[in-house]
């Protein structure tokens, strides 16, 4: 009976050969490329046809070498930090893997990475005691290089502008508690198991490197004048701007910190100066007062 | 009658917007005719690339090129990455809307490259179809790109010439004529570049697209990333004359030059054009084993302060 979509079928077919990590050849003889079209390799002429000088398999060997060659290219542009660290062959090796398992679904290429953390999550190895490890490591990375990428074309604040620390100083202190924070919407907060921010500024800097000792580390990452910037905040700051974002209101936000934090003291002696800070960075855009 | 490039204006010789130019763009504004967009590379960011070209939209003419319309893929077409270019367009007064005659992915997957169809009296059908439907959805004429390919289908009937000629006259679209593809896909598919130049519709060329190649000895990889070599300006040159000149646009996606070395080599176009020839540099030929990769691709990589 005749195939009444031959061009769902050879494009079936195609992609599966094209796609296959193992080559041309084995890609032809796989059955994942035969319940589409039952050619053998030996016979891939009666599919695709040869030139004067080149054979079917060579040609279609083009599509083959580029289909891996390109979207590594990408990997290794969106994870720099992280290739520098494992080496080229070795973030190929982790690149190649992830291709093959879990392959581009998006029209933009700036989605093709947007499953790799989970994907480096889900076929790590087995952690080898409670304390983070390297895995660990190179998943906070890939993290973060991502998280970069999503606040560079995030909505930003160049337009709209932000909330200045003299705007907040005008805020009566009989409204302060119950008014709220709309956050920019390209902040974003990030809390790691090792110090990746410092690690990534040793990277820009050309400085040797080598995996840190783990150390949690607290992050915003946001944007002004279209340049992604890194804030590093401590302990407090990440859970008072973690409730500021969440919605609630100051009042509500900082009694929510307070009750996490060892040392209630300071708390209370830094939050004006977390405050102007926070404005100062630009991570409000709007204040809803009572 | 259709009118010559279905009644779109010559914007002159124009090159590809690439993001490591944006800084010279900005602070120079050189007297480029036009630019041309990877679409893709701006319908989703709402960060620097898209600030860049809003700023560069007041000052020139654009064109968005994209790589992912898939028109020939067996899969549904993708609306929402539709809507996303009308929208564009409508907001930078894109010129026109191109894409490849091609499909890069089928069963939901992307495979990123720009891969070829069988020519045949099923695949004109099928792409014709859609290119109504997505003309009908953009509320504008399509223009589609011939592509440089590496295989030929046992299932093909006609030429690539005679299945972009039918597919254009009867979907009533436009076609961007890449000399370099022609060239590229003539020394792939042993046939005479010249006879495709002359067998495509003239009156249907919105666009032409030059660019570099990689010899590689019995085969030529598309890979964007030097100067136009002598043949490909013949071919030009006659594609000019057959039609009467149509925007000009270079191509340089890797090794990618500074911006006036990218300039200055589209503008030896109008050399060519006048007969009066130009310096071309050698074929650049390889015999690595390790090929290099055709069609690179466009990925906007972050600034991070």
């Amino acid at each position: 009976m005749s195939d009444p979509h031959p061009l769902m079928t050879l494009q079936r077919w195609m992609q599966s050969v094209i796609t296959n990590p193992r080559g041309i050849s084995a890609g032809i003889d796989n059955a994942a490329a035969r319940q589409w079209i039952d050619v053998a390799s030996d016979d891939v002429e009666q599919v695709i046809g040869r030139s004067q000088k080149r054979t079917s398999i060579e040609r279609l060997q083009v599509y083959g070498n580029a289909y891996f060659a390109r979207l590594v290219e990408c990997m290794r542009e969106q994870f720099p930090a992280l290739c520098e660290t494992l080496g080229q062959e070795l973030f190929d090796g982790f690149a190649l893997d992830y291709l093959d398992k879990r392959p581009s679904t998006s029209y933009t290429l700036s989605r093709l990475a947007d499953r790799f953390v989970p994907h480096l999550e889900t076929t790590r190895p087995a952690a080898e005691s409670a304390a983070p490890g390297w895995a660990d490591f190179l998943i906070d990375l890939a993290s973060f290089e991502w998280s970069v990428a999503q606040t560079f074309d995030a909505p930003g604040t160049e337009q709209s502008g932000v909330i200045t620390p003299d705007d907040l100083a005008q805020v009566s202190p009989d409204d302060w508690p119950q008014t709220r924070l709309i956050a920019a919407p390209c902040l974003r907060l990030h809390a790691y198991r090792f110090p990746v921010n410092a690690y990534f500024s040793d990277f820009r800097a050309g400085r040797p490197l080598s995996i840190p000792p783990a150390a949690a580390t607290w992050l915003a990452l946001s944007r002004r004048e279209y340049i992604v910037r890194r804030i590093p905040l401590d302990e407090s700051e990440f859970l008072l701007l973690q409730s500021l974002l969440a919605g609630q209101s100051v009042g509500a936000a900082i009694e929510a910190a307070a009750e996490q934090s060892a040392d209630f003291d300071a708390f209370a002696r830094n939050l004006p100066h977390w405050f102007q800070r926070f404005a100062g960075e630009g991570f409000f855009t709007k204040l809803v007062k009572p | 009658m259709t009118a010559a490039r279905l009644g779109h204006q010559n914007l002159g010789l124009g090159v590809g917007l690439r993001s490591v130019h944006f800084g010279h763009i900005l602070q120079h504004w050189p007297a480029v005719d036009w630019f041309e967009i990877i679409s893709e590379n701006y319908i989703d960011t709402q960060g620097r690339p898209r600030y860049v070209l809003d700023q560069i939209a007041e000052r020139y003419p654009l064109v968005m090129h994209g790589v992912s319309l898939s028109i020939g893929s067996t899969d549904p077409l993708d609306f929402e990455y539709l809507a996303k270019l009308k929208r564009l367009a409508g907001e930078i007064d894109a010129r026109w809307i191109s894409d490849h005659l091609c499909w890069t992915g089928v069963a939901g997957r992307n495979s990123h490259d720009l891969l070829p169809i069988p020519y045949n009296e099923e695949s004109l059908a099928h792409v014709v179809a859609r290119i109504k439907t997505v003309q009908e959805f953009l509320e504008r004429p399509l223009v589609l790109e011939d592509p440089s390919s590496y295989v030929t289908f046992a299932a093909s009937t006609m030429t690539e010439w005679e299945f972009l000629s039918a597919m254009a006259n009867e979907a009533d679209c436009g076609l961007l004529l890449d000399v370099n593809n022609v060239y590229v896909s003539g020394v792939n598919h042993d046939f005479d570049p010249a006879e495709y130049v002359r067998g495509v519709p003239h009156e249907r060329i919105v666009q032409f697209h030059l660019a570099g190649h990689t010899n590689m000895g019995d085969y030529c990889i598309d890979t964007h990333d030097a100067a136009v070599i002598d043949p490909v300006w013949r071919l030009y040159q006659l594609a000019h004359e057959l039609t009467g000149g149509a925007s000009t646009l270079l191509e340089w996606d890797a090794n990618i030059p500074p911006f006036d070395v990218m300039h200055a080599e589209v503008l030896k176009a109008r050399g060519h054009i006048t007969a009066q020839g130009g310096e071309s540099p050698e074929p650049i030929t390889t015999k690595s084993a390790d090929a290099p990769a055709p069609h690179p691709l466009h990925f906007v990589t972050p600034e991070i302060e």
